[in-house]
């Protein structure tokens, strides 16, 4: 265990220093002074201008430069965005939550629709059930999101009237920006109308998340159902059937959950999907999250704001990834550690 | 010594030609290859076959609907956008935009990415564990942010798209051929051929790649349809085809903004992109469902 | 009275357009108290058979016979739930590789105690618990494992192949059947713990009467533990009588080329000269041939077995061969002159 965290820490320490490195040569890529593009400064004075130089130490070679430029990160300075002028680093930190809001409650909407669904379809191999599943998970999979988010507007919001369009919460509401986080927001300010703010959150946020929550699904179907197969194709489920279980005890006791250990590790991996799914549908939902404010800093060519926002969507991504491994091989050995105890 | 025939004579055919029967033999993977081929020549022959131009509207006929609408007309089958345009032929000349250029891309990251894949795939040690982690720095990066970057750094345009999406999915071909390549070379024919004095790029030609290219098909026909949904959210963003070229996402975000009047310009091409998509798809599911059905054989 | 009485089962695979029998009118009949070898090579249907008979065959095969009878129940008309039902209460089964028919996510004592039958407890929930505890603890016991507290805790893969095995007969006893199918139970082990298997298996059949339906490719090695053997090749009937017969006057060409194939019997062989073997090998389920299936490779092969034969009983000893090894009726002609050079 000792020795994995030890190469899961080398492997994330790597990466770290590789996005960075990436992001640090996109400041000489993106058209423009590197300076202006690493910290954002279009209005500065000559003298300030020198100032910043000198800490970006420009006239140094380009190593002593990286090494600038990772202190900087490591201080949280990263740099002010072109467009509003104001530092990115806090701008990240007030909308980062918005979008873990929402790719979280689409992953658990993916997880609790298409796992079950997968071993439905699984248990019904080759019969109606199993190809109705399959050829809606194929669309489900095909569907661009954007085109869907715009349907799901359409029928849900326009025609239907259920559920609203945009944002994260009816602007009526005022409730304090504590931790970014909409529901745990709620539950933490003191506001007398908690419930029904509660209830409009739930509201805004069904609809981005479910079209979100379309594509890892049919994901998960996959992954479940073919897990679901070879684990009923084991000896010991013929063993537990010779054994005189019914059919339900056996799939209940222990086809899930051998399954489920099988699928656990991808979940953590499809996060990355998400992340970029979600980002599409927080335009088209004018949600709030990082993944809008990316967006439409490429719009307006602020290069910090880009360089910045794609350093920190990828070290989330990359942490939630390690994150998920380890706590699959922690769950592991637990079953699968000692030897030959008898 | 004749010997009376007891046993049944079989032909082997070639994996292939193994692959291609068994495929045959699936009609809804033969439905989507037929859609497949339909859209290949539509991209080709877009030119000759679309009624009317792309880019030049007719001023006099705005915003027709459909043909099937009361007020469309039939020789405007799909309507006609905000600019007089033909849908079906904006559609048309959008086949060989998005769906053509997903197969170019298609083409072009699969034989870098197999080159790549395959020289790295004989390296071992340092090298190798070194790129291995690259790699997965690189596969963890969400694709779609990735080509925002770098069509961010090249600048908008459909041929910065191409490059974005290729560079995108160069890393998923080699991560595949690696694995693939390193998988077979643990197999004892490699070792036969190699203890033949065969040299390693021989082995690889002649006896790993027949095994790894049906594998390579299957991830191919993922990632286009990868590529298809990138180069439309691509247009659909902006940030790929420009203006007035036809691409179905850039033709959807144009509908956009006449969604309440004209909701076609946002239902066809819509529709088109998971067209595209699905017969992709059931390619690909047909290729790998024939890939394990011959595997039990 | 038979316990089991099967005559001419046949097992049909219907795939596509191809009807494959695999297990071609196998007849098979045991007493109570008997222990009974079905010796075959692999591929001989043996396992199938076994699988018919208690009824966790999938799907895609047919099992159609003439007579099914289970301690004079006729199963054919029974529907395939209730005769599973009968079944599973007096016929247990194990199998090869008893780490693999063990459900590796769930202790031993959980699987122990889901087999026990537990409408004789009686009290609350907690007995209950109690009971099925010191249940799991005294069958653990009968099958001669003294450390119970280790063994209950652990999961299968920390036990060895032998413990196991010990494991999956003790799950077998709990529903205390009448009837016990060991499919090539000791397949996996070395010869020091086969022994003590067959042990168990013997004592189990002496102090409570227990029939045994013992499946093996090895003939040499059951025939120390066995009272009568059937022998099966390729799906078909061979030969059946008890083991004394089958060793020592094997009547089929078959059963001869077996018992001649042991080391024992090759002794008397000077060095460095062929063994004794029937030429070729057993055939594909594709390419059966017509007739009796052991044709193609038998010594004594003529014009007559391109039809099936059907069995004869020599006083107890039935035989399935146009062509049998000692001619008992000499009002058969033909067979004097073949079988002269015998």
């Amino acid at each position: 265990m000792l020795i994995f965290t030890i190469r899961r820490l080398n492997l994330f320490i790597f990466t770290m220093l590789v996005l960075t490195l990436l992001s640090f040569s996109l400041s000489f890529l993106f058209p423009g002074d590197s300076i202006i593009n690493i910290t954002g400064a279009i209005n500065a004075t000559p003298y300030q201008l020198e100032k910043i130089q000198q800490s970006y130490q420009t006239d140094s070679n380009i190593f002593w430069q990286y090494i600038a430029y990772l202190q900087h990160i490591i201080h949280g300075d990263l740099g002010i965005s072109m467009s509003s002028q104001s530092d990115i680093g806090s701008e990240v930190l007030n909308l980062l939550p918005a979008t873990i809001e929402l790719s979280l409650v689409a992953l658990l909407i993916a997880m609790f629709i298409g796992v079950p669904l997968g071993f439905i379809a699984a248990i019904k191999h080759n019969k109606t059930a199993d190809n109705l599943i399959l050829s809606i998970s194929m669309i489900g999979y095909s569907i661009p999101v954007f085109w869907l988010g715009i349907l799901a507007i359409l029928t849900f919001s326009i025609n239907l009237g259920w559920l609203p369009s945009a944002g994260q919460i009816s602007l009526l509401f005022e409730i304090k920006h504590i931790t970014g986080i909409q529901f745990i927001d709620i539950l933490l300010s003191d506001s007398p109308y908690k419930w029904q703010a509660f209830s409009d959150a739930t509201s805004h946020i069904i609809l981005p998340a479910c079209v979100i929550a379309v594509a890892p699904a049919t994901i998960f179907i996959r992954l479940a159902r073919t897990s679901m197969i070879e684990v009923l194709e084991t000896s010991y489920i013929r063993a537990a059937n010779a054994k005189g279980l019914t059919f339900q005890q056996i799939i209940f006791r222990h086809a899930i959950r051998n399954a489920l250990i099988k699928i656990i590790r991808h979940v953590g991996l499809q996060f990355a999907n998400l992340v970029t799914i979600a980002m599409v549908t927080e335009v088209i939902f004018s949600w709030p999250g990082i993944g809008r404010w990316l967006i439409e800093s490429i719009y307006q060519r602020d290069y910090t704001a880009i360089q910045s926002g794609l350093l920190v969507l990828s070290c989330f991504i990359f942490t939630i990834h390690i994150l998920t491994d380890f706590i699959y091989a922690a769950l592991n050995p637990l079953a699968r550690g000692n030897k030959y105890g008898s | 010594m004749a010997r009376d025939k007891i046993y049944m004579e079989e032909i082997f055919p070639s994996p292939f030609m193994q692959l291609w029967q068994i495929f045959r033999k699936t009609p809804v993977a033969m439905t989507g290859f037929s859609c497949f081929i339909f859209l290949i020549i539509l991209a080709i022959f877009a030119p000759i076959l679309a009624p009317y131009s792309p880019v030049d509207g007719q001023l006099n006929m705005l915003l027709l609907p459909p043909a099937w609408h009361e007020d469309g007309n039939v020789s405007f089958l799909l309507g006609t956008d905000e600019l007089g345009r033909d849908m079906l032929s904006r559609l048309m000349y959008g086949t060989s935009l998005t769906f053509g250029m997903s197969f170019i891309v298609v083409i072009l990251s699969l034989v870098i990415g197999v080159v790549i894949g395959s020289l790295s795939a004989l390296t071992s040690g340092l090298k190798s564990s070194f790129l291995n982690h690259f790699l997965d720095v690189i596969l963890s990066i969400p694709s779609l942010l990735l080509a925002i970057i770098i069509v961010a750094i090249l600048g908008p345009g459909i041929s910065n798209t191409v490059w974005a999406v290729v560079i995108v999915l160069i890393p998923q071909f080699i991560h595949i051929t690696r694995y693939a390549v390193k998988e077979e070379s643990r197999k004892d024919y490699v070792l036969a051929s190699r203890l033949d004095g065969a040299s390693p790029f021989r082995v690889l030609y002649y006896s790993i790649f027949p095994n790894i290219v049906d594998r390579i098909m299957g991830q191919a026909t993922l990632a286009q349809s990868a590529a298809i949904l990138d180069i439309a959210t691509l247009g659909f963003l902006g940030l790929g085809a420009q203006i007035p070229l036809p691409e179905w996402g850039a033709i959807l975000a144009n509908g956009l903004d006449l969604f309440y009047i004209a909701p076609w310009t946002v239902y066809l091409p819509g529709l088109a992109i998971l067209f595209a998509v699905v017969a992709t798809n059931l390619v690909g599911e047909g290729i790998r469902h024939a890939l394990k059905l011959r595997k039990d054989r | 009275m038979n316990l089991l009485d099967i005559r001419n089962l046949s097992i049909e695979l219907v795939s596509d357009n191809q009807r494959i029998l695999a297990v071609d009118k196998v007849s098979l009949s045991m007493k109570e108290g008997e222990v009974r070898g079905l010796v075959g090579e692999s591929g001989s249907g043996k396992s199938l058979l076994a699988q018919a008979i208690v009824g966790v065959l999938d799907d895609k095969w047919h099992v159609h016979a003439d007579r099914f009878h289970w301690r004079g129940i006729d199963l054919l008309r029974l529907s395939i739930p209730e005769r599973k039902a009968l079944l599973s209460r007096d016929i247990a089964m194990i199998f090869q590789e008893p780490m693999a028919c063990l459900d590796p996510t769930t202790t031993i004592e959980n699987q122990l105690a889901e087999a026990i039958d537990t409408s004789t407890f009686t009290g609350f929930f907690w007995q209950k618990k109690q009971q099925r505890h010191a249940a799991a603890i005294s069958l653990l016991h009968k099958v001669g494992i003294k450390s119970h507290t280790i063994c209950l805790k652990s999961y299968p893969h920390q036990l060895t192949e032998a413990l196991c095995q010990r494991v999956m007969i003790a799950i077998a006893l709990a529903r205390k059947p009448i009837l016990l199918i060991a499919d090539e139970p000791t397949a996996a082990m070395e010869n020091t713990n086969q022994g003590q298997i067959f042990r168990l298996l013997a004592s189990l059949n002496q102090l409570k009467n227990m029939g045994i339906l013992l499946i093996s490719h090895d003939l040499e090695n059951i025939t120390h533990w066995t009272h009568t053997i059937t022998v099966m090749y390729s799906g078909q009937f061979v030969e059946a009588g008890t083991t004394e017969q089958i060793f020592k006057k094997p009547l089929h060409p078959y059963t001869r080329a077996l018992v001649d194939s042991s080391p024992s019997a090759n002794f008397h062989l000077p060095a460095k000269s062929r063994l004794m073997t029937l030429p070729g090998s057993i055939p594909l389920l594709q390419h059966l041939p017509i007739g009796c299936r052991l044709g193609p490779r038998c010594p004594r092969a003529h014009q007559a077995c391109v039809k099936a034969p059907s069995a004869t009983n020599f006083h107890g000893h039935k035989v399935s061969c146009h062509f049998p090894l000692t001619p008992l009726k000499p009002k058969r002609k033909g067979i004097k002159e073949v079988c002269k050079h015998d």
